[in-house]
């Protein structure tokens, strides 16, 4: 079986095959021989054999949270915390040829990145904003945040009053 | 007393029902709609709803809260810290309706709760307090006239809420073009965290060290100093890590700001547990902060290097027990002892709070290790409340050893499903900086400042690009709609298709 995984801004490719009992997992062309076990449905006690070693004895304690994205996982693994995504073969080939939003110009869509309230909009439409100038003040879980200009422009249309209840992820206004 | 009140929910909630549960006495838990499950539900003897999640509506509501422990037939109420621990007006709403309420008189709340007059009872009390306003500025200050305040009082200078605590209404105003902003900013947040605007100037101290003083108070005229606890890791004016003894408190120093300490409690005729907190100098001169009127989040660390359960002591003390305590002992640590606060926020998404649901929890084991949490497997972090979810207390013969239990207990910790503070603390035991004591309360925001975190290296990149493969290829499959079988074979079919 054929994944791609991206981890950062890095997509990588791996193939896994089950031999006896081990698993072979072919990394960007190398392989690393996998005796796994699972612990339950979101843990997975892995011992990799890693390069020079003569059996299948790194001792990995994998375990994942899953995130609203099918293949979207956190890996927690070491006391580290890895954002995963993982799909079937030339998923993320696709992907990129369709399309996608970058950053770098087009109107910057301001969005709470929590549920919260609007406690404050700074700024009116057809306002003048620099760089890092503040736009609006979004309370949540008691601390207030303000959510700032990408870069020098002039706002569009502001789209949320004070004193709005807002989800993760509404727009609330927009700077061109 | 029979039965006890909590009046809090989360972690602090666990704290004060396990010392109740150790002293065989019954507890009595407050719910909001969102918190019906809650861990402090769970554990609780009983537990009475107050209303809706929104704190104002629920935890906020004193008329609620006493009505619970009337209902619950409760002799005591214990406040916790934060929402209703620090209302003058809650503790007296506690003494009319016939309660016992754990922790000082409302007289001592009003009178050490407003800084300003906190600061006066330090200077009567001889202990150097640190240059500012001694009154709250007016709410009908022009900018104009808090300009002319501010020059006097001189840059860099800190706004602070009157009401204040954990950070909140407080700014940092370098020069006094920032001041007008910046008193809008700090007023708005006092308003809306403490139902009161009001806020104070005080000069900025450079690179000044934070250095507090627990206390206990009984009804019989005794105060007794513990050793020092060190909070100068902050982010934002917020405590994140905090240990006992400092590094940098000499014995000398230990017992001169110990008694100063002392002095400003007993000159007010402060009753149970309660911190002075001061700031540190390079060299060694303290400067009076504030008083916190309460029990601190920080006050596992006094417990685990004096061995004196403060909770308990709290309301041994509120039953009119007598401080039986060796004051000596009290002053010398026992081991060395560091917490880290776990909040549910994004260390590399500028700590944006991260509620959810935890999917998976493990929790740090053995010797020397202490969580007191409010979170479980399953259970959710709600957005109403501070996202702390735990307090991570390791301890050791030495700092050393202290911390090195620490990086080991942060390693074991996994909470899954949301984004915790603990690859933050991972961050901050391995600087060499904070290993030898070089800091300041301005630490973290410095070197925050200069980057992200650790980047995840190579061979971890490879081995969570593995796992990721290992998890999808060996899960079971249950799917909602399709049986079992039927799935495996369409996932055969697509391995196929993909060959």
């Amino acid at each position: 079986m054929i994944f791609e995984v991206a981890i950062g801004d890095r997509v990588r490719t791996v193939g896994i095959v089950r031999k006896g009992a081990v698993l072979h997992v072919d990394l960007d062309g190398r392989r690393h021989v996998v005796d796994a076990r699972r612990v339950s449905d979101s843990i997975v006690s892995m011992l990799v054999q890693l390069d020079g070693a003569s059996a299948p004895s790194r001792s990995v304690d994998a375990s994942f949270a899953s995130k609203p994205a099918a293949g979207d996982f956190d890996v927690h693994l070491d006391g580290r915390t890895i954002p995963v995504q993982i799909r079937p073969a030339g998923s993320f080939g696709r992907q990129k040829k369709e399309g996608h939003a970058t950053n770098g110009a087009g109107p910057q869509r301001v969005a709470s990145p929590m549920p919260g309230k609007v406690v404050r909009v700074l700024v009116n439409a057809g306002d003048a904003v620099k760089a890092r100038q503040g736009l609006v003040v979004v309370e949540a879980m008691k601390m207030e945040n303000e959510l700032r200009a990408a870069r020098d422009g002039r706002v569009r249309d502001v789209a949320v009053k004070e004193g709005q209840s807002v989800d993760a992820g509404a727009v609330l206004l927009t700077v061109e | 007393m029979k039965k006890i009140l909590i009046a809090n929910r989360g972690e602090i909630a666990v704290r004060v029902i396990r010392a109740c549960r150790d002293m065989g006495i019954a507890t009595a838990a407050v719910y909001s709609e969102c918190d019906r499950a809650a861990l402090h539900v769970r554990l609780a003897d009983e537990a009475w709803p107050v209303g809706p999640s929104a704190p104002r509506e629920s935890y906020l509501r004193i008329e609620a809260i006493v009505d619970a422990a009337k209902k619950a037939g409760a002799d005591a109420v214990h406040p916790g810290y934060g929402f209703l621990a620090e209302n003058e007006d809650f503790a007296a709403a506690c003494r009319d309706a016939g309660l016992v309420f754990i922790g000082p008189s409302p007289e001592a709340i009003t009178l050490m709760g407003s800084k300003t007059a906190a600061r006066r009872a330090a200077i009567k009390a001889g202990v150097p307090v640190v240059p500012g306003t001694d009154e709250p500025l007016s709410d009908r200050a022009s900018d104009a006239d808090v300009l002319k305040v501010a020059a006097r009082v001189g840059y860099p200078l800190m706004l602070k809420a009157v009401a204040g605590g954990g950070g909140k209404g407080m700014r940092m105003v370098a020069a006094a073009a920032e001041l007008p902003g910046a008193l809008r900013a700090a007023r708005s947040e006092a308003l809306s965290a403490f139902g009161d605007g009001a806020v104070y100037l005080e000069r900025r101290i450079l690179s000044p060290r934070h250095i507090e003083v627990q206390l206990l108070g009984d009804h019989h005229g005794t105060v007794l100093p513990f050793v020092e606890r060190e909070c100068s890791i902050q982010r934002r004016h917020q405590k994140v890590v905090e240990e006992s003894p400092s590094m940098v408190v000499s014995p000398e120093l230990r017992r001169r700001i110990t008694s100063a300490a002392a002095a400003v409690a007993k000159s007010v005729g402060y009753t149970n547990a309660g911190t002075i907190e001061f700031l540190v100098d390079a060299d060694g001169s303290y400067y009076f902060l504030e008083m916190n009127t309460r029990l601190q989040v920080e006050h596992p660390v006094t417990e685990m290097v004096t061995g004196v359960d403060l909770v308990q002591w709290q309301i041994r003390i509120a039953r009119g027990e007598r401080l039986a305590l060796d004051p000596e002992s009290l002053l010398q640590p026992k081991a060395h002892a560091i917490e880290c606060r776990i909040y549910a926020e994004d260390p590399d998404n500028g700590f944006l709070p991260s509620p959810g649901r935890i999917q998976g929890l493990r929790v740090p084991q053995g010797p020397g290790v202490r969580d007191d949490s409010g979170a479980y497997e399953g259970g959710e972090v709600p957005i109403f409340y501070d996202p702390m979810i735990s307090k991570l207390i390791t301890w050791g013969d030495t700092r050393e050893h202290a911390l090195q239990r620490m990086r080991r207990a942060l390693s074991e910790y996994q909470v899954r499903g949301i984004r915790t503070t603990i690859p933050f603390f991972q961050w901050i035991l391995d600087d060499e900086d904070f290993k030898a004591g070089r800091f300041d309360t301005g630490f973290i925001d410095r070197k925050l400042r200069k980057g992200p975190l650790q980047e995840i290296d190579a061979l971890h990149e490879d081995l969570a690009a593995i796992a990721a493969a290992v998890h999808l290829f060996t899960r079971p499959v249950t799917n909602g709609t399709a049986t079992a079988a039927a799935s495996r074979w369409r996932d055969a079919g697509r391995v196929e298709a993909l060959r």
